[in-house]
């Protein structure tokens, strides 16, 4: 059911190929990805859901070897068309990483990155944000008496939705998230998910994970890849109920993978 | 696992423990084993100087006058001069007569009216009818073969020259000198501030026979006082006299037949009396004791008008009353002054108090041994006192060794290091202060060089290179820090040095072109990046459209600098930058130790600074350009800070090196002392200096044991660095996070 078609759509990829040097990582995807919803990428590991997460931002531009093919749409416009800047295209595609790497600076300071690094000035907008994003990622509460503490002094579930709330402070259309659980505790996964259930509300998300129920519980859509390829995908509830793949059924029921 | 390899395991692991623990105190341990060896050899520099009492020995009083002593360095042979003109040598231990020697008069019947002792045991001895005659007592060593090889010192008395009763009959005191080409000087003082000069010169006449010239002046001057003191300077052709009224007067005698009477000086407004005058050692400074106690020195300086004039320039101790007599040490600028109730000596270049005993002993007349560490002094009641002196290092203090000196022949006071000189009666002028200024000069203008260049290339490897690039330029850096500094400081004084010297319009006119060529590429970059072929540069290469860039500006200016100077610095840059600037331009300066040194410095803080920016994980720059950062906001906001304790470590490390660095300065700054700011003069640092002159110090002597403590202070320099360094690099640590 690779032909599903969601309504809405934000990102639209189509026949997308990558490649390492010579060898080729993903062979022709088209996949389209709604507005303010949840779409989650699973597949075995070294499937290539992350490097095609990469693409949507462009930053797997920073591997020297690495070449493109095809389109990936935002909003209509091809990202990989010499006109586009990337630098804007990245501050629509907000990323939040496997491992949390909030910048050795203070909270403050992390969250309005990305509006110092845009030339903004204001110090009544600096505030405005650090709260709405912090709140937005649920982590006012813990932090708002010591905005101006190091960063790094934070739990890794905190450091993670700093990692959130630094990447909707610019005010991003998609946001996308590469295993941000993965090396989370259980509790703080839970938090973690709980905050993305509250960020589709404004957000466009694309989440890449490792872990099955953790899909089914935030995704609306989830997307199966097997080695470089989009092997099923559908709403979420239908493609773990009813896989109509013999492929995706081995891997969600954990046959391999 | 089975139970014996995890016994193996576990031993292993102690013994791992153990020789590293070893190994690491080991170099704990040398390190400051090395520290304490330099500042053993250093420290007795400020040991205190120390008088001992040896021997008293008490003469016939009742018997005998005195009217002249002395005794031998060996502190064993002493002899006294009696009022009739008997020597008698005597064992200074228990005052035995050892021998005896019946008068010499020139006539029959005469016996000594006045007596004078100056320099190695010479006594001008001024007889009943006037005549004069110059002796010498001398003691030497001597080995007795018929008594067991027994060791005795042998004394003689050598006559030296005899003046004639000077035409206007017996003189109050007279002095007289002999110099070495055989001139003999004499002067007569007569009431009522009458002077006269007696001089005998013996030449040979064609013949080869001898021919005596006797000349005999007055020497007349005005003065509201009466003259109170002489000194004669040991050739005599120098005279200073002090009156009662504060004057200093002095003549120099050299012409016979007209001495010159130079200057008469007010030496002080409240017209004290002088009463005791005598030369410090080499003759330029004169030591005036006065009745106040005060005992000052004085050499003639130059004033307003240009003319030399007496003036005081050191200030030494005070005596409770007047000063009795004055003597210099023949060893160095230490005066030894004799007031009412003690001696006291004072070294005169840094005015340091060195030492005061012998109060209470009723002392009044004092003499020194010819090596000046011993001291012979005669009380009233006739007994002989000897002191063995231990002063060290009179000359080093820490006021001479950091602070402003007057030197003799100065005419102010300076920082100064000349540590040898042609003559035996120098003054040893021990500054540190310009080799330390030096030493942070020199690195200064390395690191003013070295660090922008290391840094920013290292934020170009790490950041901005293609990985494959990197690979190359890192070891090829590395590289640089292999090559012996001497050839780094062989090419940089007998290469560059010459080079630049005779290109310098080239070198300044290239300071301006290379930013401002470098400015209007990258404007022209900035169209031309889109163009389909240097795209592909933007990445990586942009070095390669530079370079020819680069290299083209430096060729424009070394061909435009020789017209460049002609048109504006008529010709001759370096005699333009004297006349206008007020700069002396020395082929070894700081431009050419920046480069060299900038050389040694690079590859260590580049190095350095390259790893840490290389270090800066992955994630954070991936977090920062995921947010829409452009490279070189990157670099600026994210990857510099976070790499910050390491490029600030490869630059303390650099500091580190230039301090310490000793070949490339002592071959490329010419090693003069001087401490002057200018970029286009060379300096002398700490290092050079040790490595310089530590061949030609005698072992154990003052300069010897005075470049020991510089190399403490280079150490403690590089020490108090790398702790700063160490601290500031904590801190950012803790500021930065670790990784």
């Amino acid at each position: 059911m690779t032909d599903y078609k969601p309504a809405n759509p934000v990102l639209e990829v189509q026949d997308l190929r990558f490649y390492y040097g010579d060898s080729r990582a993903i062979h022709g995807v088209d996949i389209t990805f709604p507005e303010k919803q949840v779409t989650a990428l699973i597949g075995p590991s070294g499937c290539g859901k992350s490097t095609l997460l990469r693409c949507f931002n462009r930053m797997n531009d920073l591997i020297d070897i690495s070449r493109v093919e095809g389109k990936v749409l935002l909003d209509g416009q091809n990202i990989y068309d010499k006109s586009t800047d990337i630098i804007e295209l990245r501050r629509q595609v907000g990323m939040v990483f496997q491992k949390s790497n909030p910048f050795p600076k203070s909270i403050y300071e992390n969250v309005i990155y990305g509006l110092r690094i845009a030339g903004e000035k204001d110090k009544a907008l600096f505030d405005e944000r650090v709260e709405t994003s912090l709140r937005g990622a649920a982590l006012w509460d813990e932090v708002k008496d010591r905005l101006h503490d190091s960063a790094l002094g934070l739990s890794g579930g905190q450091m993670q939705r700093l990692c959130i709330a630094r990447a909707i402070a610019v005010n991003p259309k998609v946001i996308l998230m590469d295993e941000p659980c993965s090396a989370l505790d259980p509790k703080s996964t839970a938090r973690v998910e709980e905050l993305i259930g509250e960020l589709r509300k404004n957000f466009t998300i694309i989440i890449v994970t490792h872990n099955m129920q953790q899909a089914a519980r935030v995704s609306d859509n989830t997307a199966f890849l097997f080695e470089g390829n989009l092997i099923e995908y559908g709403p979420t509830d239908q493609l773990f109920v009813k896989p109509q793949n013999k492929q995706t059924e081995d891997y969600i029921t954990g046959r391999f993978g | 696992m089975n139970a014996a390899f995890l016994k193996k395991v576990k031993r292993n692991d102690q013994l791992a423990r153990w020789v590293i623990t070893v190994g690491g105190m080991a170099i704990i341990f040398s390190v400051i084993f090395i520290l304490v060896l330099i500042a053993k050899v250093s420290l007795p520099l400020f040991l205190a100087p120390k008088a001992q009492l040896q021997q008293v020995v008490q003469l016939d009083r009742a018997n005998e006058q005195i009217v002249t002593f002395g005794h031998d360095e060996y502190m064993e042979t002493a002899y006294r001069l009696l009022d009739d003109g008997t020597t008698v040598f005597f064992n200074l231990e228990d005052g035995s007569e050892i021998d005896r020697f019946e008068p010499d008069p020139p006539a029959e019947g005469l016996t000594p009216l006045t007596v004078e002792s100056f320099g190695r045991l010479r006594q001008a001895i001024g007889w009943s009818d006037g005549q004069l005659t110059v002796s010498q007592v001398r003691f030497k060593p001597f080995f007795d073969i018929n008594n067991n090889n027994q060791r005795r010192i042998d004394h003689e008395i050598i006559p030296l020259a005899l003046f004639p009763t000077p035409a206007d009959g017996i003189p109050l005191i007279s002095q007289a000198r002999i110099d070495e080409e055989g001139r003999q000087t004499r002067v007569n003082r007569y009431p009522g501030n009458h002077l006269t000069l007696q001089v005998r010169e013996v030449s040979e006449n064609f013949l080869g026979d001898e021919e005596i010239t006797e000349t005999e002046t007055t020497l007349s001057f005005n003065s509201s006082g009466t003259l109170t003191t002489l000194i004669l300077s040991a050739a005599g052709q120098h005279l200073y006299a002090g009156t009662d009224r504060g004057e200093l007067l002095r003549w120099y005698l050299s012409d016979t037949e007209e001495p010159k009477l130079i200057e008469t000086v007010q030496a002080f407004a409240d017209q004290r009396s002088i009463t005791a005058l005598n030369l410090v050692l080499g003759d330029v400074s004169l030591a005036v004791g006065d009745e106040t106690g005060q005992v000052s020195t004085w050499f003639p300086v130059r004033d307003e008008m240009g003319d030399k004039k007496l003036k005081r320039i050191h200030t030494l101790s005070q005596h409770n009353g007047a000063v009795q007599k004055i003597l210099p040490s023949p060893q160095d600028k230490s005066v030894i002054s004799l007031g009412p109730n003690k001696l006291i000596l004072d070294l005169m270049t840094s005015e340091r108090f060195l030492l005061a005993f012998g109060e209470e002993e009723g002392l009044i007349d004092f003499r020194l041994s010819t090596r000046g560490d011993s001291i012979l002094a005669l009380t009233k009641e006739g007994r002989l006192l000897s002191w063995k002196l231990d002063i060290p290092h009179p000359e080093i203090s820490l006021g001479t060794l950091f602070g402003k000196v007057w030197y003799e022949g100065y005419d102010e006071p300076v920082y100064a290091w000349q540590s040898s000189s042609a003559s035996d009666d120098y003054e040893p002028k021990l500054s540190l202060a310009p080799l330390i200024f030096g030493t942070l000069k020199g690195t200064f203008y390395a690191m003013l060089f070295a660090v922008p260049l290391a840094i920013f290339g290292a934020i170009y490897t790490s950041q901005f290179a293609r990985p494959r690039l990197r690979e190359w330029i890192k070891p090829a850096v590395e590289v640089m820090a292999a090559i012996p500094t001497v050839i780094i400081g062989f090419l940089a004084a007998l290469w560059l040095a010459p080079l630049i010297e005779r290109s310098l319009g080239g070198v300044f006119l290239s300071l301006i072109l290379l930013p401002a060529a470098l400015m209007l590429s990258i404007l022209a970059w900035q169209g031309a990046r889109k163009i389909e072929p240097l795209k592909r540069l933007e990445r990586g290469f942009e070095f390669l459209a530079i370079a020819p860039i680069i290299i083209l500006t430096i060729a424009i200016a070394a061909a435009c600098g020789p017209g460049l100077e002609n048109l504006f610095f008529a010709g001759d840059l370096k005699q333009w930058l004297f006349t206008e600037m007020g700069t002396r331009y020395d082929p070894r300066n700081c431009i050419i130790i920046a480069f060299a040194m900038g050389f040694a410095v690079i590859p260590i803080t580049f190095t350095i600074a390259e790893d840490s920016l290389s270090n800066v994980p992955n994630s954070l720059k991936a977090a920062s350009l995921a947010l829409g950062a452009s490279r070189w906001q990157t670099v600026w906001r994210v990857i510099l800070p976070s790499a910050s304790p390491g490029i600030f470590a490869g630059t303390m490390i650099g500091f580190g090196r230039a301090v310490g660095e000793t070949m490339i300065v002592l071959m490329a700054t010419g090693n003069t002392a001087i401490m002057d700011l200018s970029i286009f003069n060379g300096m002398r640092p700490l290092s050079a200096n040790i490595a310089v002159e530590i061949p030609e110090a005698p072992v154990d002597g003052s300069l010897y044991r005075t470049l020991f403590l510089s190399a403490v202070i280079l150490f403690v320099m590089t020490f108090v660095v790398n702790t700063i360094a160490e601290i500031v690099r904590q801190r950012l640590r803790a500021k930065y996070g670790k990784f």
